[in-house]
Order: C-alpha cells, then structure tokens, then sequence
C-alpha cells in the first residue's frame, strides 16, 4: 500500500514539473512551429490580416475583469500588440503580467473612429483625454485603425 | 404514491450529493452578476507613489528599472519590465506591478490578490476548466432539473402542487415572463 502511495507522489511530482516546464496552455493547441515578429506584423499588418501567425512576447497587460485579452511587448520599443479572445473561451489570469506568452492568432483591425472609447474619450472636449488616452485615441495623426490579434491558442511561461 | 416515494428519494439524495455544487454555482452566480461594480475574481489595490523625477531620455532599460526599485525602496525581485516609453517603464513583480514615469516623478503600483472561494467557484461556474468538467456541468444541470421536477410532488394534500403549490409554481412562472415582457420583448 505504501509503495502505491509513493507511486502515486511520484506520478503526481513528475507530471507537475512536465506541465511547469511546458506553461500553462489557454484554448486550443498551438500548430503553427514558426514564430513571426510582432514587429514585423505590426509594420505590414494589411499583409497579415486574416491570417494566422505565431507570436511571442511578454505580457505587460491584463483584462482586469473578464481575463479577455492580454496585452504583448513587442521586439520593438514601446510597441504592443493586444490580444483578445472570445470571452469565456480562454481566461487569462492577472497572473500572467510579466510573463513570457507565446500567441497563436489572427489578425484583424478595427476602426478607431468607430470604438466605443474613442467617441466617448474624443468626439466632444480633448482636453479631457489622460496622456495615455490622448497618445492612443485622440491623435490627430493616429492611424485610422487599430491591429489586434484574435486569440485562438497560448502557451504562458 | 410509490411514484411519490421515489421521488423523494432521489430529491434528497441528490440534494445530498450537489449540496456543494449547489453551493459553488450560486456564490459565482452572485459574483460574476455584479462584474461591473466589482472584479469577482481579483482584489486589486492600486497607488500611486511620488517618486525623484530623471529627465534622462539616454537612460537603459535597466537603469531605469534599478533607479525606480531604488526610490521606492522595493525588496521584491523583479521578474521583468517593459519599457512603455522614453520616461515610461513597467515593473513586474510577483502579484505586483510598477508603472513609472520618471520625468514626472509618478509609480503607480498594482498589488493584486485572488479572492479565494470565489475566483475557485466562477473557475468552475464559468467552466474554464472544460475538458471532463464540462460533462460534471452538463450532468449537476440535469439533476438540477431533475430536484425541481421531484421537489413538485413530494408534499401531497393542500401544502402539496394540489394546494398552494400550484400558487407558489405560478408565481416563479411568471416572475422571469414579466422581466422578459419588459426587458426582452
């Protein structure tokens, strides 16, 4: 009986230092093996809308309340790119900032003009937009669109 | 009446059996109700700290994470950092995060803390775990129909659906009818 139990912890150690080593997974298997700068699609992000690539970085951002998207560092300075997936379908933990997240996902953009945040942020008084908010959503010369990517797969480490 | 017998009995065995589900279900029921007044999984304490101001836009990434951890007297290792901007850098620790802004002397710190009890029970509600529980799920909501059916036909008499049950039945009916006639339709 004592060597089942011992067994068993050992089963049980082993197959957590497995899964430790590997991340934790977040929605479905992750297929494609080559990984594509997040650069790299955010400078031709028309070229990659609708297609599915596989990138990496560390996660400087966290939907607060739903865990619906997460928010990746680029190889880039200062770039992001944000990843939303369907909600309830993966939930990202808070945990996760910090962390080195590799993404699978498509690429999709969405109107700025039209978001929610920005006619409430922009459309009366811009005065009242933060510095953050005036740099991503009020700008006179900001790019009529924004690229996410559409979460379909992740590997948190 | 041995139709009777049977169904209490499987009304209080189930019962026994999903008390706890029952349970976990309504608790995250509650909780995920309220996600907008209210983060029904995370406490999350945020401050903000007045730190030396560094006009230094030549600064590495490094040194500026070390001159931040220094003006806040932080202990805690810093697992990594991203760089948000020429003054802007975010600080990751464990369950805690560091915004700054060194050129106007501002961290805003994020500590965060799982709700216990709660962020286990919507795990579950909210079925993040799917796989076999998805099936758990699927078989609690199937005796959950199944405890209403029998809890209609275990009292007999006037207390029973032949008396005022048939009252109490009616109400609960229409109750979600009338918010459906005002909110839905």
């Amino acid at each position: 009986m004592k060597n089942h139990i011992k067994l068993v912890v050992i089963m049980l150690t082993l197959s957590t230092m497995l899964f430790a080593s590997d991340g934790k997974k977040y929605g479905k298997e992750i297929g494609l093996k080559e990984k594509t700068k997040i650069s790299e699609v955010m400078s031709k992000p028309e070229t990659y809308i609708g297609k599915k690539v596989l990138v990496e970085g560390t996660v400087v951002n966290v939907c607060e309340k739903r865990g619906c998207w997460i928010e990746l560092s680029s190889d880039k300075k200062y770039e992001t790119i944000k990843v939303k997936v369907n909600d309830g379908e993966i939930v990202f933990p808070m945990e996760s900032k910090g962390k080195i997240a590799l993404v699978e996902g498509e690429l999709y953009s969405i109107d700025n003009k039209e978001t929610k945040e920005h006619k409430e942020n922009c459309t009366e008084d811009k005065s009242n937009c933060s510095e953050e908010k005036a740099k991503s959503d009020c700008s006179d010369h900001k790019s009529e669109k924004t690229y996410l990517l559409k979460g379909l797969g992740a590997v948190i480490k | 009446m041995k139709l009777r017998r049977y169904f209490r009995v499987i009304h209080r065995d189930f019962g026994y059996l999903f008390f706890a589900l029952v349970i976990i279900y309504s608790v995250s029921g509650i909780a995920v109700n309220h996600v907008d007044k209210w983060n029904p999984n995370y406490k999350i304490e945020k401050s903000s700290i007045k730190i030396k101001t560094l006009n230094d836009s030549t600064i590495t990434d490094e040194s500026l994470a070390k001159y931040v951890v220094t003006q806040l007297d932080i202990k805690d290792s810093v697992k990594s950092s991203f760089r948000s901007g020429l003054f802007e850098i975010r600080l990751f620790m464990e369950n805690k995060t560091i915004d700054a802004n060194v050129k106007k002397g501002i961290a805003d710190l994020e500590v965060i803390s799982s709700r216990r009890f709660f962020r286990e029970s919507n795990y579950l509600h909210l079925n993040s775990a799917k796989k076999a529980w998805t099936y758990v799920a699927d078989y609690f909501a199937i005796s959950l129909i199944l405890l209403a059916v029998t809890g209609l036909f275990m009292v007999p008499g006037k207390n029973g659906l032949e008396g005022r049950g048939k009252y109490f039945v009616m109400l609960g009916i229409l109750v979600p009818i009338i918010f459906l006639l005002i909110y839905f339709y």
